[in-house]
């Protein structure tokens, strides 16, 4: 068992960073993912125990030059609450509609659903859609220090990123879609609320005559990490919409899926659900 | 005071059948309710369990020094501590063991100043254990070389119930048709919202008070002494508000004599209370169980005979759990007239975590199993259920092959009434022909119908409740009562009671019935007893209480005692209602006159009903009733969700005491049930818990409850106060094969074994569709 030695709960982001520069911190936000983690001894906490969320300037979620800038501290209820996210990107709403408890909503970060990263974080799927970076800030040269990374390649592992020790991750960026962009995201599991998703998939894509282009499908505990399914993005490029197309992509999606037999499901029933919900989201796309 | 208004004549009414809230409603509602699990008592220190985290092993060694070191430890003990206080159903249980039977078995157990404190000394406790191959399912337990899990348990043979009525060779062979399935009924377990504790202290005599979260304090006392070398007359037991017990705390478990032994080493209070993590792997479940079922009937649709033959997994111990088929082969003999009957049940120990008893105890299992066979039957027979069902439903009058007497015996009308209400016949007719039509999403309907004591169930010498009633110089009045109170609502059911014979306020009523060293013996809340005999006993108490007030009125103003009658807080002309004098000041002139007189009766009420007795052939209750269920639902037949859209219940409830109490008895229940049927699930592998986490053991949650129309049958009990019956138990009992029955509906496929996970109804329409149409390359 280890103990937290310092706990700190800075209200600037240099502070946080600063704080962060030797390693040996616990990042905490919603502690929605992190407290039963520790609890059941999942994981141990560092030796500082930093609180991110008074840290001013994280929260916003805005519009700038064509990008849509998602701070790192804004909760799930808030991006489920956005107007300007209900506007420009929908998809978003509708994963955060899906997303467990209004309790855990409520605590729940952007930033943490993506650090936890679980194959199954409900937040992933639809930023993969939306081809979303990260940035990731850090205390370098006496200043505070920005990089993005891509999402699609942000994950390693299960509960692993690229992310370094001294890193924290502040914002989720992506470019405006454009006005024929249309995305949807389903998941399941034995109930409709409170759910941890057994599978989840997210398409989007520009859809015009009846046809999708620059077509990106997400799906979500089917492998180690969250899957960009580029063969099924491939099938689907540029052809009509039709039953023999999406059923197709639905096959493929389902070859592309390499999910495990755990105690919320079995691999047989998640393949089985990627070419459900893959079918079942291609129709909600094209009667959008 | 306006002279007029004060003069009005009191009107009689009746509280009987309205709504009544909860007297602890606001309180729960607001967050003031101090639980058990809040108890803070001066100098208390905090006990912590290890538990052994493998299913069967020897243990070689263990090394607790490091632990007793540690600044802030108070003591550490071990199976040495608690040699030869055996206690339990059969005696197969110690609070600490010296070999491991199952995952959670309790090894070591810490006191500290803190709980942080504890839990370090615990991961300072160093055990070497030598694994021994394990037996996991009953069926393995029962081979002849299986590993023996207790030396005085030989073959690991636990309990074994028989029952045998009429000619069973001859019944099949004169049954045109025969229905024989197995089904597997799995783990589950109460997830009470409050985990368990509890809390021990001992007095300078050696008098041990425990603040209990038991839902049998009496019997407790009893059952817990052995396990701490006692005697049971120095126990008393206190009983702080519950976070729920369902039939979880009606047995004494580890824990329990755990915060005693450290109280006692220490000479100080000590708490116990679990993790969540703790309560899902070491509170009891409810029994699995694997029943093969044989059911017949002639063509005509009469039944010839039922038979079951029942394994149990008994897990490590001999809890509650292993007693179920007393329950079990009441439901088999009875409900549907079987004139010839067979049941048998053994229990084997395996090394699996252990049962104990669950609202529905037994019942849920059985029926799960006789409401499909039904269904099935009716199908075979190409009859409406409903018609089916009610040629063969038993009535007023007749006695079940266990020689249950049905007195008031309402099933006919449920019957009637829950498929009139859901038009069960034609939508039953609807969805079947719909079945082999194309679409993605089935609708379903299915019924299902059980029988359940209802008036006490006499398994001890006594089912009897004490009353102590008093009524002081303001009228207010105590009642105090062996009825415990863990949710239920015995507490707005025994004001309303009060209230009503004493014409006062229900706010003016106080219940104490939190100390066993106060309050009178009960038998304890099970076997969905306590309304009728607690019920019973407070009114028998209440209406002593009225006459002897009415018989000092009568003195008073030389009315005769038969024409006066209390309402509102005054005695009145029972003809007119008008006011002859204030309840409280009458109480004050009887109490204070030359030859003084209180107000304090006593009751021990024991309801008309036999032991049950070794032979199973008995009248063990003095109430039976029915329910029954109709399940509405929808399939996706690609996911394999079951989206439940509307349960009808008709049950027969003797009488309506307090309907909001009973409309949450009966809510309450299905949703235990619809858990049962469709999520909830102890996911074990080789004996140890794989989903002990809420995340991972589904219980359903709001928005998955259906929508609920309930019909209260009442069929006025001779015997019950006002003719009410007990309800509790049914609503859980009847919903899972429901369920079942409307997804067969549906997809015309049935699940033998629940809970209906979507992987499961998905898996088995798809394994369905590939039989049909030959392997297809997709997928």
């Amino acid at each position: 068992m280890s103990d937290v030695q310092n706990y700190l709960s800075p209200h600037r982001l240099d502070d946080a960073v600063k704080a962060m520069a030797g390693g040996d911190t616990t990042v905490l936000c919603g502690g929605t993912d992190l407290s039963p983690q520790t609890d059941s001894g999942l994981r141990e906490y560092a030796g500082t125990l930093m609180n991110i969320r008074r840290i001013e300037g994280l929260s916003g979620i805005d519009l700038i030059d064509g990008q849509i800038r998602i701070g790192a501290l804004v909760t799930v209820t808030g991006i489920g609450n956005s107007q300007l996210l209900d506007e420009l990107a929908p998809v978003l709403v509708e994963a955060a509609d899906q997303f467990a408890s209004d309790q855990i909503r409520n605590a729940a970060s952007l930033g943490g659903n993506i650090c936890n990263a679980s194959p199954a974080g409900d937040m992933i799927i639809p930023l993969l859609v939306l081809d979303a970076v990260v940035e990731l800030s850090s205390w370098r040269q006496g200043t505070v220090h920005t990089r993005q990374v891509s999402l699609d390649e942000f994950f390693t592992a299960p509960g692993k990123t690229v992310r370094q020790e001294n890193e924290l991750l502040t914002a989720v960026i992506f470019d405006q879609p454009a006005e024929s962009f249309v995305a949807h995201f389903r998941k399941s599991g034995p109930r409709p609320a409170l759910e941890i998703a057994t599978v989840s998939v997210g398409i989007g894509g520009r859809l015009e005559n009846g046809s999708l282009s620059g077509v990106r499908v997400a799906m979500g505990a089917v492998a180690p990490t969250p899957l960009r399914a580029r063969s099924v993005e491939a099938t689907l490029e540029g052809k009509t919409l039709d039953a023999e197309t999406i059923r197709a992509a639905a096959v493929d999606a389902g070859e592309q899926a390499t999910p495990i037999d755990d105690v919320r499901a079995s691999a047989w029933y998640r393949r089985h659900l990627v070419c459900v919900f893959t079918e079942e989201v291609l129709n909600d796309v094209l009667e959008n | 005071m306006n002279r007029k208004s004060s003069d009005t004549p009191i009107e009689k009414t009746t509280l009987i059948g309205k709504r009544v809230r909860k007297p602890d409603a606001p309180d729960k509602a607001t967050g003031k309710t101090r639980y058990i699990n809040d108890m803070v008592l001066p100098q208390m220190l905090i006990g912590k369990i290890l538990h052994a985290g493998r299913p069967h092993a020897e243990i070689v060694s263990i090394d607790v020094s490091a632990a007793e070191k540690l600044p802030g430890v108070h003591c550490v003990l071990t199976g040495k501590d608690a040699e030869g206080l055996r206690f339990g159903f059969v005696r197969d249980n110690v609070a600490l063991k010296n070999r491991v039977r199952c995952e959670h078995d309790e090894i070591a157990a810490v006191a500290a100043e803190t709980e942080e404190i504890a839990d370090r000394a615990m991961a300072l406790i160093t055990v070497e254990y030598r694994d021994l191959p394990g037996v996991f399912t009953p069926e393995d337990g029962r081979e002849k070389d299986a590993p023996q899990i207790h030396d005085d348990f030989p073959d690991n043979k636990s309990l074994h119930f028989e029952f045998r009525h009429g000619d069973l060779a001859a019944a099949e062979a004169a049954s045109e048709i025969i229905v024989d399935n197995v089904f597997r009924v799995h783990h589950v377990t109460h997830c009470c919202m409050g985990t368990s504790c509890a809390i021990a202290d001992f007095d300078s005599n050696g008098k041990l008070t425990i603040w209990s979260q038991t839902q049998y304090p009496y019997n407790y006392k009893m059952d817990l002494a052995p396990a701490l070398g006692m005697h049971p007359g120095d126990i008393r037991v206190m009983q702080p508000p519950v976070g729920g017990a369902f039939g979880s705390k009606l047995d004494v478990y580890p824990y329990e004599p755990i915060a005693a032994l450290l109280a006692k080493k220490t000479g100080r209070p000590v708490k116990v209370m679990f993790s969540r993590e703790e309560e899902f792997r070491s509170s009891p479940t409810r029994q699995p169980a694997v029943i093969h079922m044989r059911t017949g009937c002639t063509r005509n649709g009469t039944l010839t005979f039922r038979s079951a033959d029942v394994l149990l997994d008994n897990g490590a111990y001999t809890s509650w759990g292993p007693t179920i088929p007393v329950v079990m082969m009441r439901t088999t003999t009875g409900h549907y007239r079987v004139p010839v009957v067979h049941f048998n049940a053994q229990a084997i120990y395996t090394n699996n975590p252990y049962a104990g008893s669950f609202r529905g105890y037994g019942n849920v299992q059985t029926t799960y199993a006789t409401a499909q066979q039904m269904d099935m039957l009716a199908e075979q027979l190409d009859m409406d259920p409903i018609d089916f069902h009610l040629k063969n439903a038993q009535q007023s009058g007749e006695t079940t092959p266990q020689q249950a007497f049905l007195r008031e015996c309402a099933l006919d009308e449920c019957l009637r009434t829950a498929a009139q209400a859901s038009d069960y016949s034609a939508k039953h007719r609807r969805y079947t022909l719909a079945r082999e039509q194309q679409g993605r999403y089935k609708k379903g309907i299915g019924l299902a119908s059980s029988i359940h004591n209802a008036g006490g169930a006499k398994i001890h010498k006594s089912d009897g409740c004490g009353t102590i009633l008093k009524v002081d110089d303001y009228a207010r009045v105590t009642v105090i009562t062996g009825a415990s109170e863990i949710g239920q609502g015995i507490d707005a059911v025994i004001n309303l009671i009060v209230a009503e014979e004493l014409g006062i306020p229900l706010e003016h009523v106080t219940i104490v019935n939190d100390d066993s060293d106060i309050a009178p013996w009960d038998v304890g809340v099970h076997a969905s007893r306590t309304t009728f005999i607690a019920g019973n006993g407070a009114r028998r108490a209440a209406v002593k209480a009225r006459q002897q007030i009415l018989n000092a009125a009568a003195r008073m103003t030389e009315i005769a005692a038969q024409d006066l009658d209390l309402r509102g807080g005054f005695v009145v002309r029972e003809d007119c209602g008008t006011k002859v004098i204030k309840l409280e000041k009458l109480l004050r002139r009887m109490h204070f006159q030359p030859e003084p007189e209180l107000v304090m009766v006593t009751d021990y009420y024991e309801p008309n009903s036999e032991p049950e007795g070794a032979d199973h052939r008995s009248d063990h209750s003095a109430a039976y009733s029915h329910a029954v269920h109709v399940a509405e639902i929808t399939v996706d037949t690609h996911t394999g969700e079951i989206r439940v859209d509307r349960i009808t219940s008709a049950q027969d409830v003797g009488r309506v005491i307090n309907r909001m109490g009973l409309e949450g008895q009966i809510e309450g229940g299905i949703a235990i049930g619809l858990g049962y049927a469709l999520s909830e699930e102890m996911q074990l592998e080789k004996g140890m818990l794989k989903n002990p986490c809420f995340r991972d053991y589904k219980v359903l949650t709001a928005p998955e409850m259906p929508e609920l129309d309930l019909h209260f049958i009442e069929s006025n009990c001779a015997e019950g106060p006002y003719g009410a019956k007990g309800a509790s138990e049914l609503p859980t009992i009847v919903i899972a094969p429901a369920i079942a029955n409307a997804v067969y509906n549906a997809t015309g496929i049935r699940f033998f074994n629940p809970p209906l996970t979507p992987e499961k109804v998905a898996r088995a329409i798809w394994d369905r569709q590939q039989t049909e149409t030959g392997p297809s390359a997709d997928r």
